[in-house]
């Protein structure tokens, strides 16, 4: 009893140490991102390293914006995650819906060949879909960034899956009620996703903030570009502007701080509880 | 307000390899504001004709008929019908008001205020107007189940159809809820159709009970003529609880032989003529045990249920079962005689299962049970 009681404690130490450990881990460099935005570019290359903030963020965010438009390209960025992420959660929550709720002809080989998608590389891709927008006149626009990845095959799969535990007495009791096939997506099964289509609008918002190569690409001038495009930009072949780089990926990781905040009371669990009696 | 009429149905799923007849030539008239019962095991064929009563399954062949509506190719929305599922299948983001409003606000065009009122006063005629803005979450199993009959009683349909809606509750509000369904039903005066496994459930409720099996109708009738002049042996071992006895016997002549030494003289052998072997039925409750008879078995188990015993028994590895007085309590493991009278037989042809005798046969219900030999 007393021998299992302090191996208990020794694991739970130990467990605790790991959990520990891997935090510190992690925090460590998001942490020393936010030092370096506050420091001059002097101190921050100094060694040993300072650890404490400094006062020089705002003028490295003067000089940020001085270089680039930072806040012209943060806007840039969270137009077309948003608008990327809207038109990608309609999108994947239906055709998710359709695969899980309706029968169709060759709807598992369509499935697959969806899925399948998922092995082809973002770099395969690029330059075929350069070419497509380039045909259709579409280089240096939003929506060729915005549409090509609109129907996304992870967000269908999830959605798929997801949408598969949705009992059919729910969408058959809806039918009854007299709803149309819309209204039964919209009105029963949409509502009881919303734990999920909140994980899926950050996995989206993510992805589409995070895209670099594909947008590099398409996007020609300045005016246009995306926070990843802006931050390339500050590392030039003379110098590398590290106290705005750190500036810029402090104030990029914000927006992706606030959806999840908004996001994350959704993630509660148990959204289907209570409406089928086990 | 109407009745149905259901002609030669037929439901096959295409499985892709094989071809499942879940119902076959099933045919049924269905009086406006009848309680029908469709029972059968489970895989019988009984809930498929639900559905496809409800339009959420395409018949293969045949027509069902709501009044002088063909609603054979109608959808679900189209056909006037409600439907209770046995999990309820409340809708889990909306509050009580929502579920029972749903139908109303999607297929009529009653103004939110008179959607309102019906609401409440359905709520009310249920007893669950004090959890109108609580979510399905919060709610018992039985009071769940008063919303799912409110989400179907509000829409005021011609015909309701209920899937085992009871078989989630615990027995003492099983019954109870069995009770109130029939007042209901009985005040609305709206056809349903109640789909149950409990036989106890069918006989109690039905006005009629239709028992399937293997996706084919046995018989359709009253309960208590179902009960008494079952068509075949699946419906006389089906219908009843405890179940009828059945054992095979040979024929003697004008004697039944079976197992253990068990003989039965028949007074009247008509019944028999032809038959070398039959199947022989005999309900627990018109088992007597007398001192002294032909036919022995020996107690196993003495259930005690306070108005009366069930008394298990065995004759030579066939099981008996006895319903008797209360008062009759031989101890287990001791050997008792048995005997039953002619009238309250049942006899089935050995290989096709199809009654020769039943109860009802020459016997007039108001004699049965009033005399003890």
């Amino acid at each position: 009893m007393r021998e299992q009681r302090r191996k208990d404690a020794v694991w739970r130490f130990l467990t605790y140490a790991f959990v520990i450990t891997m935090v510190v881990v992690m925090m460590v460099p998001l942490y020393w991102m936010l030092v370096a935005a506050t420091l001059p570019q002097e101190q921050f290359l100094q060694f040993p390293p300072r650890l404490i903030p400094g006062t020089a963020f705002l003028d490295n965010f003067a000089a940020l914006q001085e270089r680039l438009d930072f806040v012209r390209t943060i806007r840039n960025s969270v137009l077309i995650a948003v608008v990327y992420t809207l038109l990608s959660l309609v999108l994947c929550s239906m055709a998710g819906f359709a695969f899980a709720k309706y029968e169709f002809k060759f709807k598992e080989p369509i499935f697959y060949t969806i899925l399948a998608t998922l092995v082809l590389p973002i770099q395969l891709l690029v330059i075929p879909l350069f070419l497509l927008m380039a045909q259709l006149d579409w280089t240096n626009t939003f929506r060729a960034i915005i549409l090509p990845w609109a129907a996304n095959p992870i967000g269908i799969f999830l959605m798929r899956q997801n949408m598969k535990s949705i009992p059919d007495a729910l969408l058959e009791s809806a039918r009854m009620d007299g709803a149309t096939e819309f209204q039964i997506f919209y009105r029963i099964a949409l509502p009881t996703m919303r734990s999920s289509l909140a994980a899926l609008a950050i996995i989206l918002f993510l992805f589409q903030w995070d895209l670099f190569l594909y947008p590099l690409v398409i996007l020609e001038t300045a005016d246009m570009y995306t926070i990843p495009i802006g931050l390339a930009q500050l590392t030039g072949f003379q110098r590398i502007y590290y106290d705005q780089i750190m500036v810029a990926a402090t104030l990029a990781i914000v927006p992706m701080v606030v959806l999840f905040l908004v996001l994350q009371k959704q993630f509660v669990s148990g959204i289907l509880a209570g409406s089928l009696k086990e | 307000m109407s009745g149905i009429n259901i002609t030669e149905l037929d439901k096959v799923y295409d499985s892709g390899t094989e071809n499942v007849v879940a119902v076959e030539n099933l045919s049924v008239e269905i009086n406006h504001g009848e309680f029908l019962v469709l029972v059968g095991p489970s895989g019988c064929g009984k809930s498929t004709t639900l559905r496809c009563l409800a339009g959420l399954e395409d018949v293969t062949d045949g027509s069902i008929r709501f009044g002088d509506n063909d609603v054979t190719d109608h959808r679900a929305s189209e056909r006037d019908v409600a439907m209770v599922f046995q999990n309820y299948a409340l809708y889990p983001h909306m509050t009580v008001r929502g579920n029972i409003g749903f139908g109303l606000k999607l297929s009529t065009k009653l103004t939110g205020d008179e959607i309102e009122q019906k609401v409440e006063s359905v709520a009310e005629m249920l007893g669950i107007s004090k959890l109108l803005d609580e979510k399905p979450k919060a709610l018992s199993g039985g009071q769940q189940q008063r919303v799912a009959l409110g989400r179907a009683i509000v829409r005021e349909p011609s015909v309701f159809l209920m899937d085992e809606p009871l078989s989630n509750l615990d027995a003492k509000l099983r019954s109870d809820m069995r009770t109130e369904l029939q007042e209901l039903q009985a005040d609305l005066d709206v056809t349903t159709v109640y789909v149950t496994h409990d036989q106890t459930e069918a006989m109690a409720m039905g006005d009629r009970i239709a028992v399937m099996d293997g996706g084919v109708l046995q018989q359709v009738g009253p309960p208590e003529e179902v009960y008494r002049s079952p068509v075949n042996q699946f419906v006389a071992d089906f219908i009843g609880s405890p179940s009828i006895n059945l054992l095979s016997a040979d024929v003697e002549g004008e004697t039944l032989r079976g197992p253990g030494g068990f003989t039965y003289e028949l007074d009247d052998p008509e019944p028999i003529a032809g038959h070398d072997r039959v199947r022989v039925g005999v309900r627990p409750e018109d088992i007597t045990v007398v001192d002294s008879g032909q036919n022995t078995a020996d107690v196993t188990v003495v259930e005690p249920m306070g108005n009366e015993n069930f008394l298990y028994m065995e004759m030579d590895g066939h099981e008996l079962t006895a319903r008797v007085d209360p008062s009759i309590r031989p101890a287990e493991e001791t050997q008792v005689s048995f005997d039953f009278r002619e009238a309250a037989l049942y006899l089935f042809d050995a290989q096709t299962g199809d009654a020769l005798k039943t109860k009802t046969d020459n016997v007039d219900p108001a004699v049965v049970g009033a005399t003890e030999d």
